[in-house]
């Protein structure tokens, strides 16, 4: 049967074939838009173990979206090539409703991270690669070891979870939790993210944090919510603990970094709390809807700051604070989409950030946890201060002495454009994600 | 003409106005007024259809069901009164901005400010509610930050971040009413409805109290309205706090009657201190900018004083008195703003003699002073009197103290005057060339006429303040 993923992935092998030609990228885009007419109407793997839901279908839109955006930015031809492989690994992911198929799927998606970032030119990008291989390694590792747990305590990984399960296969599933917090940075398995996300290609850190990141979030939720709602005694004290410590712990470091790339690294951890909320408020019925939203605002504004990154670092060698000196002064239209997608990333309203952490933290409120929700809302107060903090050296600042020149490619600002717009249209209306998040 | 293009319009024309090149500064300028004169004209014309009591329905759009998240418009007086004030200052601003740098942008800003503010009092679905709240932070945010005096980092910083903090109490008392009741509509919410209301009162008011500001959540105001431009401390004092006001009114008092009854004292402690301790730091100050600050916040004690008495009387003054301050400190600001901006200095020792070298502007700044300090003939006599009245009413007679703040304001106002206006006339005075232009003049002139005619013809404005709060007066209070 012919699906977006069978069509992506011949699409991916097919443009090995055109690298160094001027036809890769439109041949890379014009597949993945063919891929969302076709995710659009309903396709779906159709393979066992896999199984589309509303949700599962609105995500993967949503990824085909942005990877129409990530390819339009991408200068290097090896580069679009695994964006389309991700991309086919993710749908996969996405619709896995088996252990089975989510485990393959996952390592897929991991060996092509690990790909991805070993296009390694400097000692700083080997030092991220290197770092997140190892986490990449322990987390496959206790995925397995927590898989074999299930498989002696009874269950089968070729068939969706069972809820009436013994002490040892709940406990190997719990240990699997542990294994994916790895990529998800949830802490304490956070540690290799700032510095990889920092370190790495800023291009290739826009698709680790925004699509890695969020696609296992959205795909675990459609595994194991079923399994967690279940368990509610442990999912909710340990889901809780661990999202109010991540989301403390990456805004408290965001604030005192000098790099951009750092602070926006700390940021994503903090999301990954955010997002983990959705999981402790599993029983409430706005989990899911807050999970999607959450993760449908996170792939725009988190892919744009990293792509906006990119050309910055690219074209002016920006890379701290100080680099981007009334950067306002000079490039209007950048500094603006850095803004607005900023804003997002700290919840000021009408962009599709606030009505991500605000469903999410409904579901929490809606869960009886009011507590932990003013903790959250606290913690993305505190991070206004860095993002504000940001935009008052693009704006407030004086531009110092050097002029920076002129000059960024039309299709990048088409790229960010997309990613723009899909952070305002989620920002006001919210009807779709509604209507999906009740299927997931 | 819906609504809807007056939320939205002035967001999406901004974002063009803001690429227009920095020449086209003075086109800009002028949408920004014709927009704002629209929006004048707009909210009269409500004011005359509006029915006796009760709100108008102008439309849901955006519904999401399954969250009972809509975008529902309605307006009673309350909010077409805050409308008609909002508007008029917006012009007011346009005007003293005349000769503002950077135009373009500035402009932009004003009137990407102008969209959230009116979906603030049309809103009656809490959650767009907070939605248009959090939003006007943003323009507020840059027109500090960019156009501010030299601490201007700072205070825009600050303010974004405390009231931030405040907004997420309220996010938080929101979402408790919606678990609670089910609905975000505040028309629909009712205390009754609530399981643990003590919770969202405390929520809503400190929330609220920032923004008003009461004490002790007044810290970020000084800062803020003494970095800003003296058009934008005009719009922060007469528009953002008669938000906070606006909110506390229409969502602890109305909507949460019973709590508030039993919390009033609350109210009333937080507002005397607030307007006693406000008062004494404006007799303190040496910072003529600041003093005016501190006299702003004495006022908005004032007010609260009033809230406090949660009785038809009371909050008729207290609205009174909303629309006097703002029309009041605003000239106040300006002209603090207009010395700075000549003299380079704030303080008021290096002033001294201005009614000898620009007596015409002296003449206004007297005007506003004596109205603050509520002279007869003033709207500032008539709010004071009128909430001195109903307090008394409402809590006995030992609220008389509210008239020794009175005193307290005619001691700061004329020890400014004479520091100010009269006296010997310094050398930074005598070395400073006050010429301002027409525009500006002309809006502080606007201002004074005001003052004055609510203050000789108050009914003409309690007769639609009092339509406001009818429904309470039926009920012979709450």
């Amino acid at each position: 049967m012919f699906s977006s993923f069978t069509l992506l992935f011949m699409a991916a092998l097919l443009s090995l074939a055109l690298h160094r030609t001027m036809w890769l990228k439109p041949f890379a885009v014009g597949a993945t838009l063919i891929a969302l007419l076709l995710t659009y109407s309903g396709s779906s793997i159709g393979l066992s173990g896999f199984e589309n839901s509303e949700a599962v279908r609105l995500f993967t839109m949503i990824l085909e979206i942005v990877l129409v955006a990530l390819i339009l930015h991408e200068e290097e031809d090896m580069t679009i090539t695994q964006t389309l492989f991700i991309g086919t690994a993710s749908i996969a992911l996405l619709q896995s409703h088996t252990l089975l198929t989510f485990i393959i799927a996952f390592e897929a998606v991991s060996i092509i991270s690990f790909v991805l970032v070993s296009h390694i030119k400097t000692s700083a990008q080997a030092e991220g690669a290197v770092k997140m291989f190892i986490a990449g390694s322990i987390a496959t590792g206790i995925l397995l070891l927590g898989a074999a747990l299930y498989l002696i305590g009874g269950g089968k990984l070729g068939a969706p979870i069972v809820l009436e399960s013994t002490t040892l296969s709940t406990m190997g599933l719990f240990v699997m939790l542990l294994g994916l917090f790895y990529k998800l940075t949830i802490v304490p398995m956070h540690g290799w993210a700032a510095d990889t996300y920092a370190l790495v290609r800023h291009s290739h850190a826009a698709i680790l944090t925004g699509v890695a990141k969020t696609v296992v979030a959205v795909s675990m939720f459609h595994l194991f919510a079923p399994f967690l709602a279940e368990h509610l005694t442990m999912t909710v004290p340990m889901m809780a603990v661990l999202a109010v410590v991540t989301m403390t712990m990456g805004n408290f470091l965001a604030l005192f970094q000098k790099r951009i790339a750092r602070i926006l690294a700390y940021s994503s951890i903090a999301h990954a709390g955010y997002m983990l909320l959705a999981f402790a408020a599993v029983k409430s019925g706005y989990a899911s809807t807050g999970l999607l939203y959450m993760a449908i605002a996170y792939i725009f504004m988190q892919s744009a700051v990293f792509l906006l990154l990119d050309i910055l670092r690219k074209k002016y060698n920006i890379q701290t604070l100080d680099d981007i000196k009334g950067l306002a002064k000079q490039h209007k239209g950048l500094a603006l989409f850095f803004t607005v997608q900023l804003f997002s990333l700290a919840g000021i309203p009408l962009l599709a950030g606030f009505l991500g952490k605000a469903v999410v933290f409904y579901a929490v409120v809606d869960a009886g946890l009011w507590y932990i929700t003013l903790i959250a809302l606290l913690n993305s107060a505190l991070s206004v201060g860095y993002y504000a903090w940001i935009v008052k050296h693009l704006y407030f600042d004086a531009l110092e002495g050097k002029k920076l020149q002129v000059g960024s490619s039309k299709v990048q600002m088409i790229s960010q454009t997309i990613l723009l717009a899909g952070t305002i249209f989620f920002g006001i209306f919210a009807s779709w994600v509604f209507v999906a998040g009740n299927s997931f | 003409m819906s609504p809807l293009y007056l939320i939205f319009g002035p967001i999406v024309l901004s974002a063009f106005t803001a690429l227009l090149g920095e020449k086209r500064g003075g086109t800009v300028r002028t949408v920004a007024l014709v927009l704002f004169t629209a929006m004048l004209f707009y909210s009269l014309d409500l004011l005359s259809i509006l029915p006796e009591t009760g709100y108008m329905d102008l439309g849901t759009y955006l519904p999401v069901e399954q969250f009972n998240f809509a975008l529902t418009l309605q307006v009673d007086h309350l909010s077409v009164i805050m409308l008609i004030l909002t508007s008029l200052l917006l012009i007011l601003v346009t005007l003293s901005s005349w000769t503002m740098k950077n135009a373009t942008a500035y402009f932009s800003l004003l009137i990407l400010f102008a969209g959230p503010i009116t979906g603030v009092f049309m809103s009656t679905n809490l959650l767009w509610f907070f939605i248009f709240w959090e939003l006007t932070l943003v323009p507020m945010y840059f027109l500090v930050g960019i156009w501010g005096a030299e601490g201007r980092i700072y205070a825009a910083v600050k303010f974004f971040l405390y009231t931030h903090v405040a907004s997420m109490l309220i996010l938080l008392a929101f979402f408790l009413i919606h678990k609670e009741t089910g609905s975000f509509d505040m028309t629909v919410v009712k205390e009754s409805m609530l399981a643990s209301p003590v919770l969202i009162w405390w929520l809503l008011f400190t929330g609220f109290a920032v923004k008003m500001p009461i004490f002790p959540f007044h810290t970020w105001l000084p800062d803020a309205h003494v970095q800003a431009p003296a058009p934008i401390s005009v719009l922060l004092a007469g528009v953002l706090l008669k938000m906070g006001a606006y909110a506390m009114i229409r969502m602890v008092v109305l909507m949460l009657p019973e709590q508030s009854e039993n919390f009033a004292w609350v109210i009333l402690t937080l507002g005397l201190i607030t307007l006693f301790y406000a008062g004494f730091m404006a007799l303190y100050e040496t910072h003529l900018k600041k003093m005016v600050a501190y006299s702003s916040i004495s006022h908005m004690g004032l007010v609260t004083v009033s809230i406090a008495t949660l009785s038809y009387s009371g909050l008729s003054a207290a609205l009174f008195e909303m629309i006097g301050h703002a029309l009041i400190i605003s000239p106040l600001f300006l002209i603090a703003g207009f010395l700075h901006h000549k003299t380079g200095s704030w303080q008021m020792e290096d002033m001294g003699g201005l009614m000898q070298k620009a007596p015409y502007l002296s003449a206004l700044f007297v005007l506003a002073g004596l109205a603050a300090l509520g002279l007869p003939g003033t709207m500032g006599f008539i709010g004071e009197l009128t909430i001195l009245i109903s307090s008394i009413k409402a809590y006995g007679f030992w609220l008389i103290i509210v008239a020794l703040a009175s005193m307290i304001g005619a001691g700061y106002i004329i020890w400014t005057f004479r520091r100010v206006i009269y006296g010997e006339m310094s050398e930074t005075v005598k070395n400073s060339n006050f010429k301002m232009n027409r525009v500006e003049f002309f809006a502080l002139i606007i201002f004074s006429v005001l003052i004055i005619f609510f203050g000789l013809f108050p009914s003409s404005l309690f007769e639609v303040i009092n339509a406001a709060f009818v429904s309470l007066a039926a009920q012979g209070g709450l």
